[in-house]
């Protein structure tokens, strides 16, 4: 097989794959009214993914015994606490648990089911700490979790207790922080902190009393899914009411549960239990950037050509939308397009549409630089050989210009291509869980977070040196 | 009737007048060679000739074919006239073959074969049928331009028109290309060939244009100009470079 079949192939094999993904993505839309719920990625014992990758705790397992109870179908999404909390205002998800205290703030925006759990805000120092109250938090610094009730207590505790605070996206990156003794405390509610201290998982001292101890229901969004709160109502109550309630609750802050021990494992053992999400998020990742640098090569290319063409109009537009994509970080790109755009039109897509959406927009505009780069760098003489034999201006194009442009053009294309991948890991942030997200995810229950980005990385450098390599030999059998 | 007309033609490139008023007429089988110093507007005029460079006032009939006129499609004159350039342009991402047979197949419609039959022919005609599946990058300076003047003969054109072909050639390998030229022009081939090649112009050509600043100064057949040149200019041209 010749390249020029192989390459063929390979894009015959793409088209039939994105086709096979819309007919997926389709058909989950198609399916009868399954519910969208929004969770947080790092919030054990609420949620957490097990060792297999699966997500539990205390809100997965009340959920789905409640969904048994009134049967009705969900679909869970990990967004992260704040990502899911925007996702409900833009009604990219029907509802949200993740731990989510009923606040008045937040009532004018959601509605809230029963309360299903009460907890407060824990103060905690290191084991060895000489700190014992708030009096010896003067002139010190305390971690704490950015969109939190713990957050508002502190800040009100800050003044008059005189201490400073370190704002954090996730209590892992909280407590790394009073590991290496950045901060002197943290904050984070009760059964959290608890669950995390029992488990051998971290070294805590508790003080003071939980404060301002606050209600934990499941949220929708104001007036929408009313019949969906209902039924989650009404199932609490028959779960309550059965005793399962109770034994959930156990499950993760019953005696037994605190008991279990995570002795910390080498780098080995720790890729070994958590090979298969890894593989997963790995594979994820690939899947992202080849999909959407198709996108963008199919677009980048006609983009290069209006950037190239006589007619000022194309020249104008392509480089208007150059300059707009340059300009616009990947993340508020990708912001936009899955909040932004939502809550502006209506419209609804998940998040890996949005992220595709993203990275290919994105890579489009310089794929379309590097195309522009490449036609112009084909000498002049060749346009005018091929037109004074009388080949017509698309002819010349397609069969001298291009081919030429393509051969100058492929160093720098692989090069975005690498780019394209590693930017894959920006989409964490509206919870697609590709290589990075996954790292996240393992992190947030283990809390071995120097062992696993280490993995991690390792994982993206021989995935980009193998797909540089490919791509080398490509370059030179061209 | 001519095979070319020029009549008043006039080029400017920005503010100033490169050609002034040319008028010109090229019979059929007629060798053309023309001379003058670099920027008289030799190249200039020949680009005119099938319309790489636009004019900007005159008329450029090619046939009865005004070239400048929206009517007209250029890429069928184009198809007619031969072109030959200074740095050969080959395509470089293409073999000797594929070269010549590109224009056929796009705008003849030939089969495959008809137009490797036709590369095999035009090779033999410049002495490089052995070379016909090599990659031009690897052939030599002579060599690819007769590789040029075979992709330009391949859509059996009327009239071909040579720009400065031997300029960019290391000084042995300019007889190899001059002998092509000699053989199309024998053949009966309409030629326009802006050319510093003295010898060969007085060989091959049935007349010379001395070009200088833009206007034909001089024309005649090559005894002519050679040996007795009429003005001024061209006596003085003549005597810096023979």
């Amino acid at each position: 097989m010749n390249l020029r079949q192989k390459l063929s192939k390979i894009f015959r094999l793409t088209l039939l794959f994105m086709i096979l993904f819309v007919s997926v993505m389709e058909e989950a839309k198609a399916q009868d009214r399954t519910y969208i719920i929004g969770t947080d990625t790092t919030y054990a014992p609420f949620e957490f993914a097990d060792e297999s990758g699966r997500l539990v705790g205390i809100d997965m397992d009340l959920l789905e015994a409640i969904a048994k109870d009134q049967g009705f179908e969900y679909e869970v999404r990990t967004l992260g606490f704040n990502a899911a909390v925007q996702a409900l205002e833009s009604n990219q998800v029907d509802g949200v648990i993740a731990g989510m205290s009923i606040t008045e703030e937040r009532q004018e925006s959601f509605d809230f089911s029963d309360p299903y759990y009460a907890s407060g805000s824990q103060f905690a120092v290191a084991s060895d700490s000489s700190i014992e109250s708030f009096e010896d938090l003067n002139g010190e610094s305390v971690a704490v979790k950015t969109g939190t009730t713990g957050y508002d207590v502190a800040e009100k505790l800050a003044a008059e207790y005189n201490f400073q605070l370190n704002a954090f996206e996730d209590s892992v990156n909280m407590y790394e922080d009073l590991q290496v003794g950045n901060s002197q405390a943290v904050v984070e509610d009760y059964p959290v902190m608890l669950y995390a201290t029992s488990t051998g998982r971290i070294d805590l001292k508790f003080i003071g009393e939980q404060q301002a101890v606050v209600e934990n229901g499941f949220a929708v969004n104001k007036g929408e899914n009313r019949e969906l709160l209902q039924m989650f109502n009404e199932g609490l109550a028959n779960i309550r009411a059965s005793g399962e309630y109770d034994e959930i609750i156990a499950r993760y802050l019953g005696e037994e549960a605190l008991a279990e021990q995570n002795n910390s494992e080498n780098i080995f053992t720790q890729f070994l239990n958590n090979m298969r999400p890894l593989f997963e998020g790995l594979w994820a990742t690939i899947w992202l950037a080849f999909i959407s640098f198709f996108i963008a090569l199919i677009f980048g290319v006609i983009l290069g050509l209006m950037r190239t063409s006589d007619l000022s109009l194309f020249k104008i537009l392509a480089q208007i939308y150059v300059d707009i994509m340059r300009g616009t970080p990947l993340i508020v790109l990708s912001f936009f397009i899955y909040f932004g755009i939502p809550q502006m039109t209506g419209l609804q897509f998940g998040a890996s549409i949005a992220g595709i959406v993203t990275l290919s927009l994105n890579t489009t505009a310089y794929i379309a630089e590097i195309v522009r780069g490449g036609i112009q760098a084909v000498d002049e003489g060749q346009v005018e050989a091929g037109r004074s034999l009388g080949l017509t201006n698309e002819i010349t194009l397609r069969r001298i210009i291009l081919p030429q442009a393509t051969q100058i053009a492929l160093p720098s294309l692989i090069n975005q291509f690498v780019i394209t991948l590693k930017d894959t890991s920006i989409l964490s942030v509206i919870g697609i869980v590709e290589l990075t997200q996954t790292g996240k995810i393992i992190i947030a229950r283990t809390y071995q977070s120097g062992s696993i980005w280490l993995i991690i990385g390792i994982m993206y450098i021989l995935l980009i040196t193998i797909l540089t390599k490919l791509s080398s030999r490509l370059e030179k059998e061209l | 009737m001519p095979m070319i007309k020029v009549e008043n033609l006039s080029k400017s490139f920005g503010g100033s007048e490169v050609l002034k008023a040319i008028n010109l007429e090229v019979e059929r089988g007629e060798v053309i060679c023309v001379i003058g110093p670099s920027g008289s507007g030799k190249s200039t005029f020949l680009r005119c000739l099938n319309g790489l460079d636009q004019i900007n006032g005159g008329r450029v009939l090619v046939g009865d074919l005004n070239i400048a006129e929206k009517s007209v499609n250029i890429d069928h004159v184009r198809e007619n006239i031969g072109m030959v350039f200074q740095q050969f342009n080959l395509f470089p991402h293409l073999t000797v073959a594929e070269n010549i047979t590109l224009a056929p197949i796009e705008l003849h419609k030939a089969s495959k074969k008809e137009a490797e039959d036709l590369a095999l022919d035009l090779l033999k005609m410049v002495g490089l049928e052995e070379k016909i599946h090599d990659q031009p990058t690897s052939l030599s300076g002579g060599q690819q331009q007769r590789v040029a003047i075979a992709r330009a003969l391949a859509m059996n054109p009327d009239i071909m028109l040579f720009d400065e072909p031997t300029s960019a050639l290391d000084p042995e390998m300019v007889g190899e290309v001059l002998a092509v030229m000699k053989k199309l022009a024998n053949d009966g081939m309409t030629m326009v060939i802006v050319t510093h090649e003295m010898g060969f112009a007085r060989e091959a050509a049935d007349r010379v244009l001395f070009m200088d600043e833009g206007v034909i100064v001089e024309e005649n057949v090559p005894e002519q100009i050679f040996d007795a040149p009429q003005e001024a200019r061209t006596q003085n041209f003549l005597n810096k470079i023979l």
